[in-house]
């Protein structure tokens, strides 16, 4: 059972792609809880959602390739601008002029370029363990070819379209494994293993293979033309997304930087508490 | 002693009417803090400037009509233009383009004025107790302002307030008493209740009387609109007991401006007085957001991964409690190895903590000096020491402002606090603010009246021990432990004084008793020889040890005891004089004898006590209780006017036979002289003094991580 179902939920389409949406809460501001990759879909966010929308109003969507939403099978469809318009459109359903958005991992980039292209719909923004490619890959991650065909892949080397083809549940046991790295994680690991095993290895090769996911160029130009209020929260024990990325976005941002230390790739999962509380605090400020 | 001193100060000067301002601290946004002048000036944000100057730059102001600032007699010199063209060239003169207007009573409507004539100006309103006409007044009030001009005979309570009253023999001084007693209904608000009539006293009827007819303060319909007009943020802060100013007003104040209004139930008309912490802390969180200087590079760490850490704060009043805190500590890692001990305490225990190696948070630089004050407030051989430590308010809170940042950031586990009084004080007021287990370390429980204090000092001795078994009655989860340094029959048989409980059965019933803790063991018979050859005293000499403890109060006894030395040596030509200033006295300011050696800081001062054949020392617990432990002969001379010294440590020592009570009033250099040479190198039948009182205490805190 849920902690909390929603207010409202629905479904936009695009460009022929359904995408499911639910929105919770009247408080203003809105907050606009964006995907991460298609790995997982919005339950992600089920620690935040019941707190969150006692004070706000609170919107969360499948990402394409994800959960409710549809599942193109082309990587063109999985573009940046893909996901910038989905939450646009869902943002236009969900009838929210503006929000706080709040974004983990690879969401950074679209929220990047949420703030960049379309100021007028955000109020300030939340980056969580982001991926903004600031900084080098973590040194375990060097030895990742995504579309060589390796024979016996181990570790990192498991993170390939080849590979997902045919032993998506093994790389979904590896890499969940590198995203939750805290002790005592165990029903944060299964969460996060039964969101990931309700897409296919095929569908997220897809994600992964499109053109838009710039490098540092790209984010530092973005982050430049940002004007909102920034928060960026990082572990020091991420081991997908090194602490450096999140130190760098939130000095190329301007934005205010919190260390978690001690905490990993998904601390919104695994530390709940604190993350909620940076949150409000934060939408609290552009409240006034 | 003030707990911290303006950067800079100044006075702004305005057809001919000079204004008097300082300046705290820096940082963004600064803070201009505006006092309901001439009735009370920029002293009565005491409580408040140490903390906020620590993040912000905060600007004070007399005001025109009292403190430093000229006294103009005449209506027209108080218009609300003349007050705000002050304030604006206060604000020139600081060098400061834009402030957050924090204003108390009728100063809102001054900050409203600037707010909204020069919107550059004001980033903010923080408004304390508005007294702006958006709300009825009391009626009360109506009444007295209705025959504000009539003359009255023997008026009482609030028609009080009338120019020709004031104007009599002591009529302004009994208003300004019945005001004040109307203005603090929070119980044990002694020190306060005395602070505002003094400032109320630092100016006269006369500039009373001109900026009461000069105020021109806006109606109704006036303020509303002066409201409306208002675009910065603003808060409003409103005591539920304001018995000058109703609640509504300040609603309604932060219903027009788009504000939030913060209520303080159970508060009066002077918070920033009498709840300083909280007030604090409000202007802080407000201006912090203003430019968002609340959020910026943190850390947060997961609680599984965090070590358990102590904060141990040791009572700062001169060297006191530093050897045994230090040895309660060792004791502490020894049953707690993985604990990690930050120290917050200030010299002169610092210079004990390093050299033991003790690691001292940084912060203890931010702590606003103890002992400096209490050397302050001694005269000669005479302490008061609960005046100076009612005088010691405003430290204190911006003492436990360091404290409460550093034990919100450093996630302790455990705080210990020996003394500290800041931290149990303050934490009793504010009980959410607590963090961690708490344990309480005190070697004596409850204020005693000094005999020529009179009924006033006995009152005010019985309302400190009221308000102190209040707060622990009421929050009994404050103190996770509390601990008697010492047994029950070290206790006086005195009660607290009124209706209140014998000391000893309350505190037996709310302490646990460690024994005493002297933080060494003293050397055996036949460790005493080797030792004295170690330290540099020969067999056949006799050595004096005199010592005045760390903070600085010693001058006289110092100057009697070299005084006496040459007397003694003609009797006792063996006799060699060790005189220890502590680090607050020059030692070179004293005559030079041979065979008179005056030292500063000496480092385990307690092993030279050790092998003494006489000490001469004031009343301080830790070293009579040194020699005590030590079985040495010593004269011990309470400072006047100190009731622990004169009360609790004398029943103590008197428990265990130890000492000779000296009276330094009734004493000069030829008796001490006499006693010197009568009791140097005899024998002594002291009680044993426990060796376990460390590790007691230590066992009993451990027993909470």
């Amino acid at each position: 059972m849920r902690a909390r179902y929603p207010d409202s939920d629905g479904i936009v389409v695009r460009d022929g792609v359904e995408i499911r949406y639910e929105r919770y809460g009247d408080g203003w501001p809105a907050i606009l809880l964006l995907p991460a990759w298609s790995l997982v879909h919005s339950r992600h966010w089920k620690m935040q959602v019941p707190y969150l929308a006692r004070h706000f109003t609170v919107v969360c969507f499948d990402g394409r390739g994800s959960g409710g939403s549809g599942r193109p099978a082309e990587a063109s469809a999985y573009s940046d601008a893909a996901f910038v318009s989905d939450a646009l459109a869902v943002m236009d359903a969900a009838g929210i002029a503006s929000a706080v958005l709040v974004s983990v991992s690879r969401g950074a980039q679209w929220a990047l370029r949420l703030c960049a292209g379309h100021p007028d719909r955000v109020l300030a923004s939340v980056f969580i363990a982001p991926s903004a490619l600031l900084a080098p890959p973590l040194a375990e991650r060097q030895v990742q070819r995504f579309d060589e065909v390796i024979d016996d892949p181990v570790g990192w080397q498991t993170y390939n379209a080849h590979y997902w083809k045919t032993h998506y549940p093994e790389f979904v046991t590896f890499f969940v494994g590198r995203m939750l790295t805290e002790p005592h994680s165990t029903k944060q690991i299964e969460d996060v293993t039964g969101w990931a095993l309700e897409t296919d290895g095929e569908t997220l090769a897809a994600t992964d293979g499109a053109p838009e996911y710039g490098g540092a160029a790209v984010t530092r130009q973005l982050a430049a033309q940002l004007a909102c209020p920034v928060l960026v929260m990082h572990g020091t024990q991420d081991a997908v997304r090194s602490h450096g990325e999140g130190e760098a976005l939130a000095s190329c941002t301007g934005g205010a930087l919190v260390t978690l230390a001690g905490a990993g790739h998904f601390p919104h999962v695994r530390d709940p508490v604190r993350v909620n509380l940076l949150i409000r605090q934060f939408a609290d400020g552009v409240r006034r | 002693m003030r707990a911290r001193l303006p950067d800079r100060d100044g006075v702004v000067r305005r057809d001919g009417v000079r204004v008097a301002f300082e300046v705290f601290g820096q940082g963004e946004p600064a803070l201009l803090l505006i006092p309901a002048s001439p009735i009370t000036h920029a002293r009565s944000w005491k409580g408040i400037v140490p903390a906020l100057a620590r993040r912000f730059t905060v600007i004070t102001t007399d005001g025109r009509g009292t403190g430093r600032s000229d006294r103009p007699r005449t209506p027209e010199r108080y218009t609300p233009a003349e007050v705000t063209a002050d304030l604006l060239a206060v604000l020139e003169a600081a060098g400061i383009g834009q402030a957050v207007l924090v204003a108390h009573c009728h100063a809102v409507p001054w900050a409203l004025r600037l707010a909204t004539d020069h919107p550059e100006r004001a980033a903010g309103v923080f408004a304390i107790a508005p007294a702006v006409a958006l709300a009825p007044p009391y009626p009360s009030a109506v009444d007295a302002e209705r025959r504000w001009a009539d003359p009255v005979e023997a008026p009482a309570g609030w028609s009080m307030r009338n120019r020709h009253f004031w104007r009599q023999d002591g009529g302004y001084r009994q208003w300004i008493e019945f005001f004040f007693g109307q203005q603090l209904p929070e119980p044990h608000s002694t020190k306060q209740y005395e602070d505002t009539v003094g400032w109320a006293l630092d100016t006269d009827a006369e500039a009373m009387i001109a900026e009461r007819e000069g105020r021109d303060a806006p109606l109704a319909s006036e303020a509303e609109a002066l409201c409306r007009r208002v675009r910065c943020p603003v808060r409003s802060l409103h005591g539920s007991d304001d018995r000058c100013q109703p609640v509504a007003r300040g609603r309604r104040l932060a219903e027009l401006t788009g504000g939030d209004l913060v209520v303080l139930e159970g508060a009066g008309h002077l918070p920033h007085s009498r709840d300083p912490v909280k007030v604090t802390r409000l202007i802080a969180e407000f201006a912090g957001k203003i430019t968002g200087t609340s959020m910026h590079t943190t850390t947060w760490t997961r609680g599984p991964c965090r070590p358990p850490r102590t904060l141990y704060l040791s009572s700062p009043i001169g060297l006191g409690h530093a050897r045994r805190d230090v040895a309660v500590a060792r004791e502490l890692k020894r049953l707690r190895p993985e604990l990690e001990i930050d120290w917050l305490a200030q010299h002169p225990v610092t210079a004990v903590l390093d050299a033991e190696g003790e690691h001292i948070h940084p912060a203890s630089q931010r702590l606003a000096s103890e002992s400096a004050h209490v050397a302050s407030e001694a005269a000669g051989h005479d302490l008061h020491c609960f005046q100076a430590l009612r005088r010691m308010d405003e430290i204190l809170v911006a003492n436990f402002m360091v404290f409460q940042e550093v034990v919100e950031e450093g996630s302790y586990d455990l705080v210990i606090g020996d003394e500290a009084w800041d931290v149990d004080y303050y934490w009793h007021e504010n009980p959410e603010l607590k963090r961690g287990q708490n344990v309480w370390l005190t070697d004596f429980v409850g204020y005693l009246p000094m005999p020529d204090g009179g009924e006033r000092e006995a009152f005010l001795t019985t309302d400190y021990n009221a308000e102190m078994i209040e707060h622990i009655d009421r929050y009994p989860w404050i103190r996770d432990r509390a601990i008697f340094v010492g047994n029950d029959d070290d206790i006086v048989p005195d009660t607290f004084g009124g209706n209140l409980p014998p000391i000893r059965d309350w505190t037996t019933e709310h302490f646990s008793y460690s024994g005493y803790i002297t933080g060494f063991i003293p050397p055996g018979p036949d460790e005493v020889a080797p030792l004295r050859a170690q330290l540099g005293y020969r067999d056949d000499e006799l050595v004096c040890v005199v010592a005045v403890g760390g903070s600085g109060v010693g001058q006289s006894l110092i100057e009697m005891a070299v005084a006496a030395y040459p007397l003694a040596k003609k009797t006792a030509p063996e006799l060699r004089m060790i005189v220890v200033t502590g680090p607050r006295i020059d030692p070179a300011a004293f005559p030079q004898h041979p065979g008179l050696e005056l030292r500063g800081y000496v480092h385990r001062l307690y092993q030279h006590l050790c092998v003494c054949d006489l000490a001469i020392v004031q009343g301080g617990l830790t070293t009579t209780m040194e020699l005590t432990a030590a079985k040495r002969p010593f004269l011990y001379f309470p400072l006047g006017h100190h009731f622990e010294q004169n009360f609790h440590v004398r029943y103590r020592l008197d428990r265990y036979d130890a000492g000779h009570c000296m009276d330094y009033a009734a004493t000069d250099p030829d008796l001490m002289a006499a006693q010197i040479t009568e009791l140097s190198g005899q024998p002594v039948s002291y009680r044993d003094v426990e060796t376990d009182g460390a590790a007691r205490a230590a066992q009993l805190i451990a027993e909470l991580i």
